[in-house]
């Protein structure tokens, strides 16, 4: 076990490093094939050389291997590597704002939003999925594959626009004429999410989310545990006089859940993808929001920082899905 | 008999008669249902199992001997599998009138089973000793420590070395020959009165063949169990069973003691069976084979399902059903020329 954690850690850490490297290449190349971006702070005028010198500076562009195409430019990467590990992310062209800062706001938000979409997907799949299994061929299977696929045919900004539009203000009303203005429980239901309550307003948004991919997460429950109902080892726990739920708890579904787990890896950069959109739409100051409009304004230093967090995040979700495996298969603790 | 023990299922299965057989299947018949299309898997199945006896049942694959013995656990996966007539009773208590909770509460009580595979019949994912400390816990209401401690005595008892160790380890982790020594444990846990073993040994080479029959004799004889061997393998039977059920065709086609089966077949398909058994004294000689391949459930032949195969088959053969006949007292053959077969005349 100890090993198969290593290993893994020490890949989880190369790929990053590689991550790192090939995003701070490509910046580099762009700066040597479209020209020196520090020149951008001088809008249409010329600057004297001085000034040029002193806002490359500003910006750590001024290592000569920005003047060589196909430079991998190893200096200015282990310098970006130590300001990093210092916690120093670089300012924002616009406004000089600290760039860490501007992610210490939007990383919580995130992750409050990817807390509850992923939970809800996992919860929804696997009570569908484990009904739909046991029920095959039946009604209740027909219709969860039916209902999975059309929720999932909806795209998520469009559940997102109805319920902001038509269902958010209602229920809000409704909601406060019950428990009254100032109850907590009265900003669930609020369409756009408040600083004052960073949690409540983000349950329904990340709850919607979580319905991204659910047809998909929930026809992969449903056919793992398929496999599952019909082999020796659930034969053996049905001679063993197990009950029904016994064994589809303690044999049937324990042994579903590692394709399950990996698909929960692959479903997170999906909901990376959707919540850009989801935070537009709820507007909440999360990541999605601040790399879209860096992006946007061509904010340099935002949208690398994102990058590399966004690979950061990215690789800790499949380690820690590596070290699920281990925890769900003694077959792989043990190899 | 100083250990001979005596066992009294009525204390958890109320309405047994202890003078009753222990097991006897009666007039069994299973069917698949696939697509709309009946298959018959067994057609009238009947044997009688006692105290302190093994009976084995032998044919090739398809004869329904393991659904057979799956209808028996009250295991098999219905649907498509339907019982559609006879009766399974456990010193006279029909196990198939009874409800659900009951019939669970037999099964591993009262009835246990020993897989072919070990490997795949074993859960991958828990160690063995959850997998045997389970039925204590779920049938005896034992903690986990006490579940453990009985786990471990379980496995010293089936001959694993080390068994306080081994306990907390994995399926994937023993061999071959000891993890059927687990399964055999975890048949064993709650002390039933009868063990099924489907073709227990076949998954494992020879010698640790010969281990594991030993183990599963002396475990019932030092436990009084009924044991039904399931298997091909008629070499296997010879030293260990007392009766035989050789089935074909979904039927119990021959019924005997294990020595009159073997000198006196009165049937031509174990006689057949019995020439194609490898032996010393034909070395070199061309194996005797049964010519043709087993029927198909789904279209039998008409009259004797064997007929086509049978070296001693008549046109009547193909007629009518043969009868059963008893060339001798507790030697029964489903053969129109049972008694001629039995005289060693055909």
């Amino acid at each position: 076990m100890g090993r198969y954690v290593i290993r893994r850690l020490l890949q989880a850490l190369l790929t990053l490093g590689l991550v790192l490297f090939l995003m701070h290449w490509l910046m580099a190349l762009s700066v040597q094939v479209r020209g020196n971006p520090a020149r951008l702070f001088f809008g249409d005028r010329t600057p004297n050389a001085a000034a040029l010198a002193q806002v490359e500076a500003m910006y750590n562009l001024d290592d000569s291997c920005y003047d060589r195409i196909g430079d991998p430019c190893v200096m200015p990467f282990v310098e970006r590597l130590q300001a990093y590990a210092a916690g120093d992310f670089g300012t924002t062209l616009r406004g000089n704002r600290d760039v860490g800062e501007l992610l210490a706001i939007s990383i919580p938000n995130t992750l409050r939003l990817f807390a509850f979409s992923i939970i809800t997907l996992v919860v929804l799949a696997m009570v569908f999925g484990s009904w739909a299994a046991r029920h095959r061929g039946r009604l209740q299977d027909h219709a969860v594959r039916g209902g999975t696929i059309l929720v999932d045919s909806v795209p998520v900004f469009l559940i997102m626009l109805i319920y902001t539009s038509l269902i958010a203000v209602p229920l809000t009303r409704w909601v406060r004429g019950i428990f009254g203005d100032e109850a907590a429980i009265g900003q669930l239901f609020r369409p756009t999410y408040d600083v004052d309550y960073p949690w409540m307003t983000i349950i329904i948004p990340g709850l919607l989310l979580g319905t991204a991919g659910l047809a998909s997460m929930t026809r992969l429950v449903r056919a793992s545990q398929l496999e599952n109902y019909h082999a020796d080892f659930v034969r053996t726990a049905h001679a063993k006089g197990l009950s029904r739920s016994r064994v589809a708890r303690v044999h049937i579904v324990r042994n579903s859940l590692i394709p399950v787990v990996t698909a929960i890896g692959y479903n997170f950069a999906f909901i990376l993808t959707g919540a850009v959109v989801t935070e537009g739409i709820v507007q909440i100051p999360g990541m999605g929001q601040l790399l879209w409009n860096a992006l946007l304004t061509t904010e340099v230093s935002i949208v690398i920082t994102s990058f590399v967090i966004i690979a950061v995040v990215v690789l800790a979700v499949n380690l820690l899905v590596d070290l699920l495996y281990a925890v769900l298969d003694p077959r792989i603790r043990y190899a | 008999m100083t250990n001979m023990r005596i066992r009294v299922v009525g204390d958890t299965l109320p309405g047994v008669d202890p003078n009753r057989p222990l097991l006897e299947v009666d007039d069994l018949h299973v069917e698949f249902r696939l697509r709309g299309v009946r298959i018959p898997a067994v057609r009238g199945a009947s044997f009688k199992l006692e105290l302190g006896r093994t009976l084995a049942i032998v044919g090739e694959s398809g004869s329904g001997k393991s659904v057979t013995s799956q209808a028996v656990m009250g295991i098999l996966d219905t649907p498509p599998a339907r019982i559609t007539r006879g009766e399974v009773r456990l010193q006279g208590v029909d196990l198939l009138a009874l409800d659900e909770e009951t019939r669970r509460s037999v099964r591993a009580n009262h009835i246990a089973m020993v897989f072919q595979d070990a490997l795949s019949a074993l859960n991958p994912v828990w160690s063995v000793g959850f997998q045997i400390g389970e039925l204590f816990r779920v049938h005896r209401g034992l903690s986990r420590a006490e579940a453990k401690t009985r786990a471990v005595e379980l496995l010293d008892l089936v001959g694993i070395p080390d068994a306080k160790n081994r306990v907390g380890h994995y399926p994937h982790q023993f061999s071959g020959g000891m993890r059927q020594r687990v399964m055999i444990a975890m048949a064993l846990a709650l002390d039933p009165e009868i063990l099924i073993a489907d073709e227990p040994t076949t998954a494992l080479d020879v010698t640790v063949q010969a281990q594991i029959m030993r183990l599963l004799k002396d475990i019932q004889n030092d436990r009084n169990m009924g044991l039904i061997l399931i298997t091909h393998d008629l070499g296997v039977v010879a030293d260990v069973a007392d009766d035989v059920a050789v089935m074909y065709a979904g039927e119990v086609v021959e019924r005997a003691g294990i020595r009159d089966a073997f000198k006196r077949p009165a049937h031509p398909y174990t006689k057949a069976l019995l020439r194609a058994i490898p032996r010393v004294d034909t070395i070199g000689q061309a194996l005797e084979v049964i010519r043709g391949l087993p029927p198909n459930p789904a279209s039998l032949p008409s009259g004797c399902p064997f007929h086509p195969r049978c070296f001693a088959a008549e046109d009547q053969c193909a007629e009518a059903v043969p009868p059963w006949l008893e060339p001798a007292s507790g030697h029964g053959s489903r053969c129109h020329f049972a008694e001629e077969v039995y005289a060693d005349e055909r």
